[in-house]
C-alpha cells in the first residue's frame, strides 16, 4: 500500500513532495533529471488537452505542488504512447512516472475530482469484472459517478450518439458481454497484485 | 626542413584544422621541426569552412592568413595533405608513425592556372560546401586554400574526363596513376588534433531533415552566408531561391541530449546568435526566432548575446521543439511547447537551422591507433603529470570554441617540446 | 648594396603570355629600366625555372631576383634563393587573371608591375638582425594562485629558470581556500580533490624556480630577452634581469557590499560563495548568526554578473561552483534542501554531466530572477517556469554566486594619473556592436571609467605603466585567433586576468603563455620579429641628424616599443619591436626606414608608374593595400577571374600605419589621379594584425585633405576604406566606384609637370 504522502506544505518548493514522489513513484527517481526542455510537453499527441503537460507537472512536483500535481488532469490524459519516453534527452520515463502518479491519485482518493479519473474507474470496474469493456455499462457507471444531476445531464447530452451506436451495431442493450472464465480471470488478476505488493515491498527494502 | 630529416625530436602534429596549424607553428617558432599532416587536400578544417567567427564577426581567413604567413616563413615545418595516421608504434620520444597520404592526382608542378577545370563537365558533390553545391571533377579546395594546388575528384578516375583533365594541363601537374603512398616518420611526440564532426542531423528523428531542403544544419548556414558558397553568400530558401522572412534556429540539435550527445558543445548558443546577425544583415523585415534550453554565452560572449539580444526582431524561446513536419507547401513547421508561456505552438517557417554539436573525429573512427586515455563520448583524456607523448589538442581534447581551440593548442605545443625535451 | 645585381624573370605561364606581350616586357626591362639580365620562361615555379634563378643566383650574376610571376602569396618556397633577395611582382593575379588579354591597358599595367618590381629592388637591401647583449633566458611568473604556479612549473619543465613573483605571503592564491575543484576528467561528475598544495610542493621543490613572495614589481624596463624588473619586498629592492614575463594576477570576488538589493549585508545568513568556501573548506557550513548547521540553502547566481550595473559578462565559473559546493553541502547533510536559482544554467562541454550529477542527487534547479532577499533570508523569485512570484520562505542561508573581476591593476596599489590615463584612452567606450542587423540596437553598458588600482609592471614605457586591456577590464588580447597577441612583446597574461576561467582551462592557459614568453625569447635570440611577422630580421632605424623630435614615432607605436630620450628623441627597444612600420609611417622627415621596406622604397614605386599623358583619357589611381588583408582579398579576385580596373596601380604595405602621407602628396606631384588605402577594420572589433596599424592609418588620412586643398586639389581624391580579406567579390566594385569618384573630379591638373 502506498506510503502517504506529507500534508501539502505552506511554502513553495518544499521538497518533502518530490522527495515522497522519488521515493514512492514508479520512475520518480528519475524525475530529479528533468532540465525543462519542453521537449515531452512538446511531443504529446494530446499535450493540447492536458492542464499543465508533463513538463510543467515535474516542476510543479519540485514545487511541492502536491495537491495541483495529483488533482491534474495532465496525469490521466497520458494514452502511453511512449512519444516523450523515447525523445526525453535527459532519459526520464516520463509515462512510467504520470501514470503512476495516476494510480497513486487514485489510493490516495484524489480520483473524485477528476472526471478523467473516474472515467478511467469505471473502465476498469468493467474489464474486471467481465473481462471485457461494455461501452453502456461503462458509460452508465462513468455518468452515475457524477452525482444524479450529472447522469442526467451527461446521459441526455449523449443520447443521440448511443442511439446511433446501437443502431450501428456499436453497443447493445441486454447482459454485458462477459468472457468465458471470470473465475480465471480474477485468480489471474489476484496473483498480478499478489507479485506487484511483493516487489513493491522489495523495492523499498 | 632544413636539417637532416626526422629524429626523435621531431614533432607531428596530426590534423590540419585552426587546432593543428596553431600547435604545429607555435612549436616550429620555439625552433623545433615540426611536421604537420592534413587527411584533406588544404589547411584550415573547419573554420575554413565559416562564414565569419563569434563575436567579432570577422572572417576567419584573416587568421588564417597569417598562420600560412607563418607557416611559409618556416623552414623547420612541413606541411603534408592527403596524410593521415595509419599506425604508432614506440613511446614518448621515440614514435614511429605510418603515414597514408592518399592520391590527389595533382602533383606538385600544380601551378593553379585552372585549366584542368576548365577541361571538364563533370561535377560532384562539394563536400567544402557539405552537399549544399556541385563543384568540377577538377578543383580547387578553396578561394584561399593553402597549399593552392588543384584535386581531381576520384570519381572522375578511369573516365574520358579524367583524360581530357589531363590534357588540359600544361605543366604535366595532373598524375592519374597516383596511388598514394605510405611513409613512415620518426618522432618524440604527437599532437593529436583532429577535431570534430557535424552531429549527423538524420539521426535527430522527429526534426525530418531529409524531407526539406529548408532544414539545414548550422554548419551549412555558414556555407550558404559565405561569399564563396553556394549562393554567392546570399541567404536564401535552398528550395526556390527565394529570400528568407522567418527563420528558426533549433539549438541542442543532438547535444545535452542522452540520445545522441550528452555533453554540451559549447559552440552552438554563438553560432545560432552568430546566423541571426547573418540574417539580420541581410533582410531588413527578417524575423528569428531562437528556440533554446539554456542560452550559453560563457565569459565575455555575454556582450555578444547581449548585442543579438537587442535586436527586436530576434526572439528567444524557451524551448526544446519536439518536431519538424513539412506543410502542403514545402515549409517546415516547427511543433512544441513554449515553456515560459506554456503555450503549444506550431510556427511555420522559411529556413530551420538546426543547431547540431560537435562529435570528436577520434570517436568517428580517427583515433591514434596506440593506447590513450579516452572518454566515453570520445574526447582524449590528456595524461597526467606529462607523461604521454600523446598529446590532445582541440576539439580531440572536448568541445570547443575557437579560441579555446588556440589556447589549448598553444599548451599542447608547449607539452610537446616538453616531450621532446631541451633541443640538441 | 654597392653590389646590387637584379635580374628580372618573367613568367609566361598561367595565362600571362596570352594576356601580355612578354617580349615587349623584357625589352622594358634590359632597354629603359637598364636591367642586366633579364629571362623568360615558361613555367619559372617549375623544377627548370627555378633552377634557371638558382643558377644565375649561384655563380653571382643574380642577387636580385625580380620575379615577375604569381603573387607573393604562393611558391614563396620556390623562389627562396640562399644568399639572394626576392623581390615578387604580381603578373598573374593582378594582371592577367583580371584584365581582358591582349589590350593596351592589361600591356600598361604589366609593364608597370615591372617597373614597380626594379624600382622595389633598387632600394631594398637584406636586413642585418639586431641581436642584443645580455639576454637572459628566465621567465617571471607574477602570481602565484593556480595560474602562476602552473605557469612556473610549465616553464620549468621547458627548461627555463624560473623567477615567480607573490605578493602575499603564501602561495596559492584563492584556490588554496578551495577544498575541493570542480572535476575536469572522467566521469567529470563529482568535485574533485583540489590539488593546489601539490602544485606548491612542486614549485617549492623545483630548484629551477626562485619564489618570491610578500614581493611586488616596482618597475620594469628594458625589452623580450631582457627585461630589468625591480622588485620589492618590504624594505628590500632588487633589480632582476628577465627574458619575458608572464602575468597571472588573477581575479577577485566582486564586491558583494554592492549587492544590497540580494541582502547582503541585512543578515549575517546571506554569504558570498568565496565566504561559502571557506567554510567547506574549514568547520564546515555553518550559519553566522547561530552557528547552526544550514538544511534549506538557496544559491543565487549571476550575482552581480551579466548586470548592466555591475559586471557586464558572464564570469563563467560559477555555475559550475554552485553546483560544486551544493554537493558538498549535499555529502555532509543528506537531508539538506538546496536550491540553485538561475537564469541560464551554463555548464558548456563535459560539465552538462556535473550539472546531471547535482539532479540526481535532487539538487533543485530553479529558472528565475531573485527580485529580492529579505532580511529574513525570504528570496522573492520571478520563477520563469511557474509562470508566478515565488517567495522562498523558510530558508536558512542565502548563498550569492559573485563573479570575478581581474586583477587587470593592482587594486592594492595608487593609480597613478599617467596610468589612468592611458587606460582611459585605451579603453574605447563605444560599444563593439552591431554593424550587422538593421534594427536599432542598443549597446550593452560597460564601466564608464578605467578600473581603479595601479600598474601591476609598472612598465617604463612611454605608452604608460599598465598592459593594455580591454573594455570590459581583461588584459588586452585578440581573443579569437591569437589569444596571447597583447601589445607588449613579451609580455603575455592568462588565466582569469584575460577571460573568465576556472582552474582547468587557467592551467592550460598558462602553458600556452609560457610557449609564447619561450618563442619571444627565441627570437630576441636571434633578432627575429615574433608574430605575426615571425621571423623578419628588419627593424626600424632612426636617422636622427634630422629628427625634429616631433614624438609621432614613439606616440603612435602600437606596441610601445619607442621611448624618447631625455632630450626628446626616439630610442628603440627592437625585441619590443613588431615590425609593422607605424613609426616609419608616422614619421614627417622620413627618417625612419627599414633595410627591405622603406619611404624611399615605396616613393620610388609610386614614381615608377608610367602616368599617361591628360589627353590619353587615361586614369591612374594609386592603392596602397595591406599585405595582410586587402592584398590577399585582390589576389582571391584574381583567382575568381573577377576584373581589377584598369587605371588602378597597387602596391602592397605591412600595414595601414606604415603608409607615409608623404607617399599621397608625392602621387598627387607625380600626376596620379587618385589614392586609395585598403585596410582592415578598426575599433574595438579590429582586424588588424598590428592592432593599431589600421586605426592609425585612417585617422592621418583625415587630415590628408589640407594637403590636398594645399595643391588646389579636392578632398575626395584619397580616401582610406576598410576592405576584409573575404572581400573578394567585393574589393572589385569598390575600386571601381571610387575610380568613379576620380573621373568625376576629372584629371588631376598636375600631370605631366
Amino acid at each position: 500500500m502506498t506510503v502517504a504522502p506529507p500534508a501539502q506544505a505552506d511554502r513553495r518548493y518544499d521538497l518533502n513532495f518530490a522527495r515522497w514522489v522519488r521515493d514512492n513513484v514508479n520512475g520518480g527517481d528519475k524525475m530529479s533529471l528533468c532540465m525543462q526542455c519542453g521537449m515531452c510537453s512538446g511531443s504529446c499527441p494530446i499535450g493540447t488537452e492536458m492542464d499543465h503537460g508533463p513538463r510543467k507537472l515535474f516542476m510543479m512536483i519540485r514545487a511541492g505542488m502536491k495537491d495541483e500535481v495529483l488533482n491534474s488532469s495532465t496525469i490521466w490524459n497520458c494514452t502511453s504512447c511512449y512519444n516523450c519516453v523515447v525523445r526525453c534527452p535527459r532519459g526520464v520515463p516520463v509515462t512510467y512516472i504520470i501514470q503512476d502518479l495516476a494510480s497513486k491519485a487514485v489510493e490516495l482518493g484524489y480520483v473524485k475530482k477528476v472526471e478523467n479519473a473516474r472515467f478511467a474507474k469505471a473502465f476498469w470496474w468493467s474489464a474486471m469484472t467481465f473481462g471485457r469493456t461494455d461501452e453502456r455499462l461503462v458509460t452508465t457507471k462513468f455518468y452515475w459517478s457524477g452525482g444524479l444531476a450529472d447522469f442526467f445531464r451527461k446521459s441526455l447530452a449523449n443520447l443521440k450518439i448511443a442511439m446511433g451506436m446501437v443502431k450501428t451495431g456499436r453497443m447493445h442493450l441486454g447482459a454485458p458481454h462477459k468472457i468465458k472464465d471470470r473465475k480465471g480471470l480474477q485468480a489471474i488478476l489476484a496473483k498480478a497484485a499478489e507479485i506487484d505488493a511483493r516487489e513493491s515491498k522489495g523495492g523499498e527494502s | 626542413m632544413a636539417n637532416q630529416g626526422p629524429t626523435s625530436q621531431t614533432i607531428l602534429v596530426v590534423g590540419g584544422g585552426i587546432a593543428g596549424i596553431t600547435a604545429a607553428v607555435e612549436a616550429a617558432e620555439t625552433g623545433y621541426d615540426v611536421i604537420l599532416l592534413e587527411r584533406g587536400p588544404a589547411l584550415g578544417g573547419r573554420v575554413a569552412q565559416l562564414n565569419r567567427y563569434f563575436p567579432k564577426l570577422c572572417h576567419p581567413t584573416c587568421g588564417l592568413e597569417i598562420n600560412f604567413q607563418r607557416i611559409r616563413k618556416l623552414k623547420n615545418l612541413r606541411v603534408v595533405t592527403m596524410a593521415s595516421v595509419a599506425d604508432v608504434k614506440g613511446d614518448k620520444g621515440n614514435y614511429t608513425v605510418s603515414v597514408c597520404v592518399a592520391p590527389r592526382y595533382v602533383n606538385a608542378k600544380c601551378t593553379a592556372c585552372g585549366a584542368c577545370a576548365e577541361a571538364t563537365e563533370m561535377e560532384v558533390d562539394s563536400a567544402f560546401n557539405y552537399g549544399l553545391s556541385k563543384t568540377r571533377a577538377a578543383y580547387l579546395p578553396h578561394e584561399h586554400a593553402f597549399p593552392m594546388r588543384y584535386v581531381v575528384a576520384p570519381e572522375a578516375i578511369g573516365t574520358p574526363e579524367a583524360d581530357k583533365i589531363k590534357a588540359a594541363c600544361n605543366y604535366d601537374a595532373i598524375d592519374l596513376d597516383d596511388a598514394g603512398e605510405t611513409f613512415e616518420i620518426a618522432c618524440g611526440a604527437i599532437v593529436w588534433a583532429t577535431g570534430w564532426e557535424p552531429y549527423d542531423p538524420l539521426k535527430l528523428e522527429s526534426y525530418n531533415y531529409n524531407l526539406s531542403p529548408d532544414i539545414i544544419t548550422n554548419v551549412q548556414m555558414e556555407r550558404l552566408a559565405n561569399h564563396d558558397g553556394p549562393t554567392g553568400g546570399r541567404i536564401v530558401r535552398p528550395s526556390n531561391g527565394e529570400p528568407v522572412r522567418k527563420v528558426a534556429m533549433i539549438q541542442c540539435a543532438g547535444s545535452r541530449d542522452r540520445n545522441h550527445l550528452p555533453y554540451c558543445s559549447r559552440i552552438c548558443c554563438l553560432g545560432s546568435l552568430k546566423h541571426a546577425a547573418y540574417v539580420r544583415e541581410q533582410y531588413a523585415e527578417a524575423e528569428v526566432d531562437i528556440y533554446y534550453i539554456d542560452l550559453r554565452a560563457h565569459d565575455k560572449l555575454e556582450a555578444f548575446y547581449q548585442r543579438v539580444a537587442a535586436d527586436p526582431q530576434v526572439h528567444f524561446i524557451k524551448s526544446k521543439p519536439a518536431s519538424i513536419e513539412i506543410d502542403d507547401d514545402g515549409s517546415p513547421v516547427l511543433h512544441g511547447e513554449d515553456t515560459l508561456t506554456r503555450e503549444m505552438y506550431d510556427r511555420t517557417y522559411d529556413l530551420v537551422v538546426l543547431a547540431t554539436g560537435m562529435k570528436p573525429a577520434a570517436a568517428d573512427g580517427y583515433a591514434p591507433p596506440i593506447s590513450v586515455e579516452r572518454d566515453e563520448y570520445g574526447f582524449i583524456v590528456p595524461s597526467l603529470d606529462g607523461d604521454g607523448g600523446i598529446i590532445p589538442a582541440g576539439v580531440a581534447a572536448g568541445p570547443l570554441d575557437v579560441s579555446m581551440s588556440v589556447q589549448s593548442a598553444t599548451a599542447a605545443a608547449l607539452k610537446a617540446i616538453q616531450a621532446v625535451g631541451p633541443r640538441n | 648594396m654597392s653590389d646590387r645585381k637584379p635580374g628580372v624573370y618573367i613568367c609566361r605561364g598561367c595565362g600571362i603570355a596570352e594576356a601580355v606581350d612578354c617580349d615587349a616586357l623584357e625589352t622594358l626591362a634590359s632597354g629603359d629600366l637598364k636591367v642586366p639580365l633579364c629571362r623568360q620562361h615558361a613555367a619559372l615555379c617549375s623544377e627548370e625555372g627555378v633552377a634557371v634563378i638558382g643558377k644565375d643566383v649561384a655563380d653571382g650574376t643574380v642577387n636580385q631576383p625580380i620575379i615577375a610571376a604569381c603573387s607573393q602569396r604562393v611558391m614563396a618556397d620556390r623562389f627562396d634563393f640562399d644568399g639572394a633577395t626576392t623581390v615578387r611582382t604580381n603578373l598573374r593575379e593582378w594582371v592577367a587573371w583580371a584584365r581582358p588579354a591582349g589590350e593596351e591597358d592589361t600591356q600598361m599595367a604589366a609593364a608597370d608591375q615591372i617597373r614597380m618590381g626594379v624600382a622595389q629592388a633598387s632600394k631594398m637591401k637584406p636586413p642585418e638582425p639586431r641581436v642584443e647583449d645580455g639576454l637572459s633566458t628566465r621567465i617571471m611568473v607574477v602570481g602565484g594562485g593556480a595560474t602562476g604556479l602552473s605557469a612556473a612549473i610549465e616553464a620549468a619543465a621547458a627548461g627555463h629558470d624560473v623567477l615567480l613573483v607573490e605578493k602575499t605571503r603564501e602561495l596559492g592564491g584563492w584556490s588554496a581556500k578551495w577544498s575541493k575543484r570542480m572535476p575536469h576528467r572522467p566521469p567529470y561528475r563529482d568535485p574533485q580533490d583540489n590539488d593546489i598544495a601539490a602544485l606548491i610542493d612542486k614549485v617549492q621543490s623545483d630548484k629551477a624556480i626562485t619564489v618570491k613572495t610578500e614581493t611586488t614589481v616596482a618597475e620594469t624596463s628594458g625589452m623580450p630577452g631582457k627585461f630589468a624588473v625591480s622588485l620589492v619586498n618590504g624594505a628590500s629592492a632588487a633589480t632582476e634581469t628577465v627574458g619575458a614575463i608572464v602575468v597571472a594576477t588573477g581575479w577577485r570576488p566582486y564586491d558583494a557590499s554592492k549587492l544590497g538589493h540580494l541582502g547582503y549585508g541585512a543578515s549575517p545568513d546571506v554569504v558570498t560563495g568565496v565566504e561559502l568556501e571557506e567554510m567547506l573548506a574549514g568547520a564546515g557550513v555553518k550559519r553566522k548568526s547561530d552557528g547552526a548547521a544550514p538544511n534549506n540553502i538557496a544559491f543565487v547566481l549571476c550575482a552581480g554578473s551579466r548586470d548592466p550595473g555591475h559586471l557586464p559578462y558572464c564570469s563563467s565559473v560559477c555555475c559550475g561552483t554552485s553546483i560544486k559546493q551544493a554537493l558538498q553541502i549535499r555529502a555532509a547533510n543528506p537531508e539538506a534542501m538546496i536550491y540553485i536559482i538561475f537564469q541560464e544554467l551554463r555548464t558548456p562541454g563535459t560539465a552538462e554531466e556535473f550539472y546531471r550529477q547535482a539532479q540526481e542527487e535532487g539538487i533543485v534547479f530553479m529558472k528565475g530572477k531573485v527580485k529580492s532577499v529579505g532580511s529574513d533570508l525570504t528570496v522573492t523569485v520571478d520563477d520563469a517556469l511557474l509562470g508566478q512570484e515565488v517567495p522562498m520562505a523558510g530558508l536558512d542561508m542565502v548563498v550569492l554566486a559573485t563573479g570575478m573581476v581581474p586583477n587587470a591593476t593592482d587594486p592594492d596599489k595608487p593609480a597613478t594619473e599617467k596610468g589612468t590615463d592611458q587606460l582611459a584612452n585605451d579603453i574605447d567606450p563605444v560599444a563593439p556592436i552591431a554593424r550587422a542587423g538593421n534594427g536599432e540596437v542598443d549597446s550593452p553598458a560597460w564601466p564608464a571609467a578605467a578600473p581603479e588600482g595601479g600598474p601591476i609592471l609598472n612598465l617604463k614605457y612611454r605608452q604608460g605603466p599598465h598592459l593594455p586591456m580591454l573594455a570590459d577590464g581583461f588584459a588586452d588580447s585578440h581573443f579569437i585567433c591569437f589569444p596571447y597577441e597583447t601589445r607588449r612583446t613579451g609580455i603575455y597574461t592568462c588565466g582569469p586576468v584575460r577571460r573568465p576561467m576556472d582552474m582547468a582551462e587557467s592551467a592550460e592557459d598558462a602553458a600556452g603563455a609560457v610557449l609564447k614568453a619561450i618563442q619571444a625569447i627565441r627570437s630576441a635570440e636571434a633578432g627575429m620579429a615574433v608574430h605575426p611577422r615571425v621571423g623578419d630580421l628588419s627593424f626600424p632605424k632612426f636617422g636622427l641628424d634630422i629628427c625634429t623630435k616631433c614624438r609621432r614615432c614613439t606616440v603612435e607605436c602600437p606596441f610601445g616599443a619607442i621611448d624618447e630620450t631625455e632630450e626628446g628623441y626616439p630610442v628603440l627597444s627592437p625585441t619590443r619591436c613588431r615590425r609593422c612600420g607605424t613609426c616609419m609611417g608616422a614619421c614627417p622627415v622620413r627618417t625612419i626606414n627599414f633595410d627591405n621596406y622603406n619611404v624611399q622604397m615605396v616613393s620610388e614605386m609610386i614614381g615608377a608608374v608610367e602616368i599617361p599623358d591628360e589627353f590619353s583619357d587615361k586614369y591612374r589611381i594609386l592603392i596602397l593595400a595591406c599585405e595582410n588583408d586587402a592584398a590577399p582579398a585582390l589576389d582571391m579576385a584574381g583567382i575568381n577571374r573577377h576584373a581589377l580596373n584598369a587605371e588602378v596601380r597597387v602596391i602592397p604595405v605591412r600595414c595601414l600605419g606604415s603608409v607615409s602621407m608623404l607617399w599621397i602628396s608625392d602621387a598627387f606631384q607625380r600626376g596620379y589621379d587618385g589614392a586609395m588605402l585598403l585596410g582592415c577594420r578598426s575599433g574595438d572589433d579590429y582586424q588588424c594584425h598590428f592592432i593599431k596599424g589600421s586605426l592609425i592609418g585612417q585617422e592621418r588620412m583625415k587630415n590628408i585633405g589640407e594637403t590636398l586643398q594645399s595643391l588646389m586639389l579636392e578632398d575626395g581624391r584619397a580616401k582610406a576604406v576598410e576592405v576584409s580579406i573575404a572581400d573578394s567579390a567585393k574589393v572589385g566594385k569598390m575600386i571601381d566606384e571610387f575610380v568613379e569618384e576620380i573621373r568625376g573630379y576629372g584629371m588631376n591638373p598636375f600631370k605631366g609637370f
